[in-house]
Order: C-alpha cells, then structure tokens, then sequence
C-alpha cells in the first residue's frame, strides 16, 4: 500500500484524482460516449448513475485502458496520461472492480488475490505470506475471508470482496466498482458500503457505477448523471434528492408506487403442496414448501438471494427434480414432464440468470425470441424454419417491447442488460402460457426498462395469467404482488397482503425470524 | 499358483515401469497443454518424430545422448509448428493435432525410404541406444529386488522424477500457476496482464520436450531401432489419460502405471501362447475400462442430468422419483 503523503487538502481546489476531458468514443453509428467531462476528487466517493446504455461503463472502460476513446484526453492525478492498456491505469494507482468476475474457481483466495504478483521466495510462491497479508488486508477493512478457501466454492458476495481485494493489492488509491451492489444482498451491500466508506477514510477515491438510487444517496458524495452517451451534470450528493436524480437520469418522472388493480382470484393454476428439493451440494435447498398461485393474481416470493428461490424456480420449470412433494401446473404433475412439456402445458419462464438460461448471447435477436417455439407454425413447418415470419414477429417486439437495437439480425450479445432482458420477457410473456414464472424481472435493468417490465407483469395479470414473481427487491414485490411468501433456508416464514406490505415485518422474516402471529392476511 | 508366480514378480514390476516411462513422459508433456487449456491430440506425432529423429541423430554423432537431443529438437518443432497455428492463428486444435499426427506418420516414412532405402523399420546402421544406469548399492541394500530403481535408461528416472517436479511446478512456481489460470479462465489471466499466447506457447514447446524424450525413449531405449509408428498410439492413450485426469501429475502417474502394468503384463501372456491380436489389445481394455470407472462417478454434471431426464421420459413408471431413482 502506498502512504498518503500529507493529509488531504480539501479546500476548493483539491487535486483530481481522476480528469476526463471531452472523451468520445463510437462503436460504429453508435456514440457510446459524447464529449464527457468527468472530474473525480481525491478522497470522495463519486457515483455515476445512468440507464443501462448510458455508457457508464464505456466511459469507465475507457478510463481504466480497456477501450482507447477516439477524442479526448486522461488526466490521472494531475498527469496527462495516454491509457493505452490496464497495466498503465494500475501503475498509475487506478483499481477496477468489474461488473463480471474474473477468478480462477480452483485456486484459493489468496492466489487469486496475488495472481499476476505472487510473493516469493527462493523461487517458490510463498503461500503463507501471501495467506498472511490478505488476511491482514481483509482485516483492515473489513472484508471477510478466508484466505486459504477455494474460491469455487464461495458465494457471489464473497468473490467481490476478492476482487477487491486484488485491486488493493495492487496498490489501487483510487479504485472503480462496477455496478457492484447488483450481485449482492442487502446486507452485503451494507458491509459493502462500509468497507468504500473505510477507503476514503484513508485517502482513497472510489468511483461507484450505479444505477440504484438509493444506493447512490446514500453512500456517494459527488453524482454524475450520464444520459444517452452524454453527461447530463456532476453534483453534490447533498443537494439532491431522489426525484431530481430520476429526472436527470430518464428526462421524465418515475414512481415506484403499489399499481393499482382490480381484484381478481381466479383458479388455481399452480399448486405447489409440501415440495422437497436439494441444491447442487445435495443439501435441502427446498423445505415442505406449499402454496398456490391463481389466474389474475401475482405472488410474490420474497427473500435474500440463495434461499431457495432460485431451486423452486427450477422446480418449477423442470430443470431440478423434487426430492418430495409435488408441484402441478393446471393439475398435471410438474415431475412426470420434460421441460418441453412443462412450457407446453403452459409454462412462461424469465429465468433468473438471463446469461445462462435466458439467451444465446452469440445469437441474434431473431433466434433468440424464436427459441422454444421453432417448432411450431408460423415459425416453422415441416422441420423448415420460416424466417421471413421469425423476423418479422422479431421485428414486432423489439417495437412493442422497445428494445433498443438496430434489428432483428442484431447479436444478443451487443445489447446492454436491460435490453437483453426484454428480449427474454418479449419471448415469454408472448408464447400464450397461463403461468409465468418470473425471477429478477429488473436485475441490473434502468429505471426506465424497469416501468416497461412492470406495466407490462401488470397487463399480464390483467389478462388472467397466474404469475409468480421472485425479486431480492422488495420495492418491486410491493408495487407488484397481491400476496408475498418470505422464504428463509427453503421454508416460507410468512405471507404478507401486497398491499400496504409491511417492510419490518418481510424483514423480520427474511432474517428468519417468525413474524409475530397476526390475524391471518387476507390474500 | 505357480503360473501366477511366473507372471508377477520383480520381472514384471520393472517391466511395468520401463512400459510406463514413455506414456508417462508424453502424459506428462500433454499436461502441460492440457492445463493450459490446449487439446494436444498431436501428442502421438510429437512422439513419432522424436522417436525417428533420435534414431537419425544417434547414428550421425554415434553418441545416444545426441541422439536424445535430435529427437527433442524434432518433437519441439513439431510443438512450435502446433502452437503457431493453434496458439496464433487460431485454428482448430484437433484438426492441427490430426494433421500433425499425420505429417508425422508419413514424414518418417519418406525420410526411411530416402535415406536409408528401406520400408517398415531401421535396425542397425551404428545406432546407439541409451546406456543403463546402475544405481551403486542398489543391489546390495535390496537384493534381489534391485531391478526395481537400478538399471534404468535415464529416460525412465527423468520420466518418474518429473512427477513430484511437475506437482511442485504447478502449486508453487508463477508459471505454473500462470498455466493453470490460462487453461482454467483465460479472461482472469488477460485482466492481469498475463499473456495467454505467450503461456500457451511455453506450455507447448514444454509439451514437445517431454513428448521427444518419450519418443527418444521408444527407439534408444531398450530397443534400438525405429519402426514405422512405432508409437503405436500411445500418445492416443496418453490424451485419453489426460481427459480423465485433468492434467494432474499424480492421476497421470496413476493412469500410466495402470496402461504400463497392462502392457508388460501382455507381453507376457503372449509368451504363453494366446493369439497376439488380442494379447495386445489388454493394455488398451484395461486402461479404458479402469478410466471410465473411475470417472464414472465424477462424470459431468451435463450427463447427469441428460440420463436423468432420460430416465423420466423413457419411463411411465411412477416408482421413478424426479432424481431417476427408485426410493428403496
């Protein structure tokens, strides 16, 4: 670690840590970043906020050497400097932590904090001095772990406190988080905060790339709003307010109010009785979970992420048996199908890890929305693909669904977060399925996407379809949910009335703590 | 009992490990590609050319240790050759792999014919194999069990002693590690400024070395000869060994001593008389046989479930619980 030579000077002219000036980069017709001025000072935490494809990470990319801007110049510390790749920003004492991890799963905690600049001795990798110095870097700022564990085997939190890690040891002063808070719990975000917070209590600068903007108020102290490739202003965290910052952001108001609705209980079309499941470890991952979901009405499942929602979306789609119990979807028995059957029973699935189950990433628009229907006419007959009608109907809904892309022919790949997951939900929420399963329908989705998402769930469930809505967000199960089941450690603690859904006590219950009896609620 | 006397004693043991030392020594040269993360199907060449060029440069120089050094220098421009399409140019590492194997295979059958005017095999012509080393004391520390470490070709104790080197090499030297990581997840590597291309040509031309040396062994060791593919796919058995084990010195070793038992123990049970063909099919049925045991049970996750899921649809019985099993 380097000393910080002299106490911080933070009168009106402190020195930058970070100077970006007129920086504008194109990927092809498309302006990622447009003349963006951006002046981080030393010592302050300074978030950038924006919607997905404002070119936050563009800009950041740029800053650390992974991209070269086609105008505009660096200037890191005072020092005009030309980043031509990581190594030059990691000399210079700039850290990025990445939105994707990049650990090796079999080697320990510590290797992967040292890769790239292992202590040793007489040749050899010291393992017990590398193990001794992460151990005290974590200690100093409060990042827990174990140094000697494997990493494969550790969770989504703990692998960003590696990466953290990693920047720190390399001698980071000013280190960038990309949308860090988006894998992680609440909690964790907590301690996450605390540990940035330690940082500038040390002199260090963090720049914090976000688009959550509670987060944003409360751990930032400088904002910059990007909009469209452009910066729209920098300013102090104190003279904002939340609703200033949406406008900045999207150009128009947003609320995340309850959306309102008639009430609507139709049949029952998921019947979920005493379901048993294990995880990957072979561990109970699901516990004597029972509940129903009927058409027209959201349940919401909340819940701190790997607590077993993610198995019973997996259940419940096929793709992990039960180990007891049963699940049936308009009476057929969930076990006894293939996934295939299951979607054609009438299954409608936003998969949690839209990556992983939700796209091809290296297919284009068109074949991803085809996906799971190329069987069936318009789209196909006789084993032939019907592409004039695939594209069209692809056409259709990156309309419908405002996808920003160029076309149906677009890579998924090229899209930004937001804009892949509305090519996974134009794909479910059109194949005609009475239920849909929807898991983390707005992760690392903007503001703007996430009112589409939602209006959208809503005119679903308008239009009799049952939905079952798993979200670590409990503002969007409050806007959405006629009902919400807490899960902790696989069980369902409680259910609470969506309406006017009391926060301390869904609280209580994803904690693991019994919610007090009260008078049962109605659903 | 007597019959069984015959076939396993101190005989056979020493015979298993002059067997294993050139599968071992190529497993271990692929390891180092496999770890990277290279499919080397391009073994079983590597070890051909090495085999022929030591033959060619022992005749040359009249010394066997020259002669080792040609066969290397072969195998490692065959290594070279490999990494500069696979590693630079990225193309396919099995078609490479295969072509190589197939230059190989006629390359030393043309250069037989050009030089020494012949087809099928070199014999004779001053080639000079590998002298054997006598470990001092052995025999007097263990008898009649001496045969066991002593009277080795250096080929064999290189082979053996780089078992222990390699596990060090990977747990506690940067390169390694750095191999690992670039095999493992290539991305984490370029993130920290580790050249991928430069470890992936290292990991390569590390292979072509002991890949030559195994195939130095086949035709200076303990016969003294070349024969047209002499290698008789060992560096096929060789890949297959390091699917199984990943790459890891220890389950390579284990693999290999298993190929190399079957294998001496099939040259003896062709001096009993069973039909060759089959005889010499032992080694590659009992090696098969014991991998796929073995990675029977850490089989994919993928597979598992593609037999689970088959199970439930091939079966209308209810009896089959959601996780393919009958409950007892």
């Amino acid at each position: 670690m380097v000393s910080n030579a002299g106490s911080p000077t933070l009168h009106m002219k402190a020195e930058m840590a970070v100077a970006l000036t007129g920086i504008t980069k194109r990927f092809g017709a498309f302006v990622a970043n447009d003349g963006i001025d951006l002046a981080v000072r030393r010592g302050e935490i300074h978030a950038i906020i924006g919607e997905n494809g404002a070119g936050k990470t563009t800009l950041m990319n740029i800053l650390f050497g992974l991209l070269q801007p086609d105008e505009g110049s660096i200037r890191l510390n005072g020092e005009e400097t030309v980043v031509t790749d990581p190594a030059v920003a990691i000399k210079a004492g700039l850290g990025m932590v990445h939105q994707h991890f990049k650990l090796v799963p079999s080697l320990s905690v510590a290797d992967n904090v040292f890769l790239g600049m292992e202590i040793r001795r007489h040749g050899m990798i010291d393992h017990a001095a590398q193990i001794a110095r992460t151990r005290e870097l974590s200690k100093r700022f409060g990042l827990q772990v174990d140094p000697t564990e494997r990493v494969g085997l550790l969770s989504v939190g703990i692998e960003q406190r590696i990466e953290i890690l990693k920047v720190l040891v390399r001698g980071a002063r000013t280190i960038i988080l990309d949308e860090p808070t988006a894998v992680l719990t609440p909690q964790e975000s907590r301690e996450l905060f605390q540990t940035l917070r330690s940082f500038v209590a040390e002199g260090m600068t963090v720049i914090f790339i976000s688009h959550h903007l509670e987060e944003v108020m409360e751990v930032s102290d400088t904002v910059t709003v990007l909009r469209n490739g452009k910066k729209v202003a920098t300013r102090p965290t104190a003279e904002l307010n939340k609703d200033e910052l949406v406008r900045m952001m999207v150009g128009r108001e947003v609320s995340f109010d309850r959306r309102p609705r008639t009430p609507s209980r139709g049949d029952v079309v998921l019947d979920v009785k005493e379901l048993w499941a294990r995880d990957d470890r072979r561990l109970p991952a699901l516990r004597d979970v029972s509940f129903a979901v009927r058409s027209g009405e959201v349940v919401g499942i909340a819940g701190v992420a790997g607590n077993g929602q993610t198995e019973l979306a997996e259940v419940l789609s096929g793709l992990r048996p039960a180990s007891h119990g049963s699940a049936r979807l308009k009476g057929r028995d969930l076990a006894t199908l293939s996934p295939r059957e299951i979607r054609e029973a009438g299954l409608a699935h936003v998969p949690g890890d839209r990556m992983v189950r939700g796209v091809d990433r290296n297919a284009s628009i068109a074949a991803n929305m085809l996906m799971g229907r190329q069987h069936r006419a318009p789209w196909s007959s006789s084993g032939v693909l019907n592409w004039t009608a695939i594209s069209q109907n692809a056409s259709r809904l990156i309309k419908d669904f405002d996808i920003r892309a160029q076309g149906p022919g677009d890579a998924v790949k090229r899209l930004s977060g937001g804009n892949i997951q509305k090519v996974v939900l134009a794909r479910e929420f059109t194949n005609g399925a009475d239920f849909l399963l929807i898991d983390q329908p707005t992760r690392g989705v903007d503001i703007g996407a996430q009112e589409a998402i939602h209006d959208e769930i809503m005119r679903q469930r308008a239009a009799g379809r049952a939905i079952l809505l798993i979200s670590v967000q409990l503002d969007e199960l409050a806007a959405l949910a006629d009902r919400i089941l807490v899960m902790f450690n696989g069980r369902i603690m409680g259910e609470v009335a969506g309406d006017g859904a009391d926060e301390d006590r869904i609280g209580m219950m994803m904690a693991g703590v019994a919610a007090p009896e009260r008078a049962a609620e109605p659903a | 009992m007597e019959i069984l006397d015959k076939l396993v004693n101190v005989a056979l043991i020493a015979a298993t490990l002059r067997t294993t030392a050139p599968i071992l020594l190529v497993a271990l040269g692929g390891s180092f590609t496999t770890k990277a993360g290279i499919f080397n199907i391009g073994l079983e060449g590597q070890m051909l050319v090495g085999a022929f060029f030591a033959v060619i440069g022992s005749i040359w120089t009249g010394s066997a240790f020259a002669g080792v050094a040609c066969g290397v220098a072969a195998a490692l421009v065959f290594a070279l050759v490999f990494a500069v399409l696979v590693v630079s140019f990225r193309a396919n590492e099995v078609v490479v792999g295969l072509a190589l194997n197939i230059l190989a295979g006629g390359m030393t059958i043309s250069l037989m014919k050009a030089i020494f005017g012949t087809r099928g095999s070199i014999v004779g012509h001053g080639i000079v194999g590998l002298p054997k080393v006598q470990l001092p004391g052995a025999r007097a520390v263990l008898g009649s069990w001496a045969p066991l470490i002593s009277g080795f070709t250096p080929i064999v104790y290189v082979a053996f002693i780089a078992v222990p080197l390699l596990v060090l090499f990977y747990n506690r030297t940067r390169l390694g590690l750095y191999i690992r990581v670039v095999g493992e997840k290539p991305e984490a590597a370029e993130a920290l400024g580790i050249s991928i291309t430069r470890v992936r040509y290292i990991a390569s031309l590390l292979c072509g070395l002991l890949a030559g040396l195994a195939g130095a062994h086949l035709s200076l060791g303990y016969i003294t000869m070349f024969t047209e593919n002499m290698s008789s796919g060992r560096g096929f058995m060789a890949v297959a060994i390091l699917i199984f084990s990943n790459g890891d010195p220890l389950k390579v070793l284990a693999g290999c001593l298993l190929f190399g038992f079957a294998d001496a123990f099939s040259l003896r049970l062709q001096t009993f008389g069973y039909p060759s063909y089959l005889v010499l099919t032992v080694p590659y049925v009992v090696a098969l046989t014991a991998l796929f045991a073995l990675s029977y049970r850490a089989r994919p996750k993928v597979i598992t479930e593609t037999l689970a899921s088959m199970q439930r649809l091939l079966s209308t019985d209810k009896n089959i619980g959601p996780d393919g099993k009958h409950p007892s």
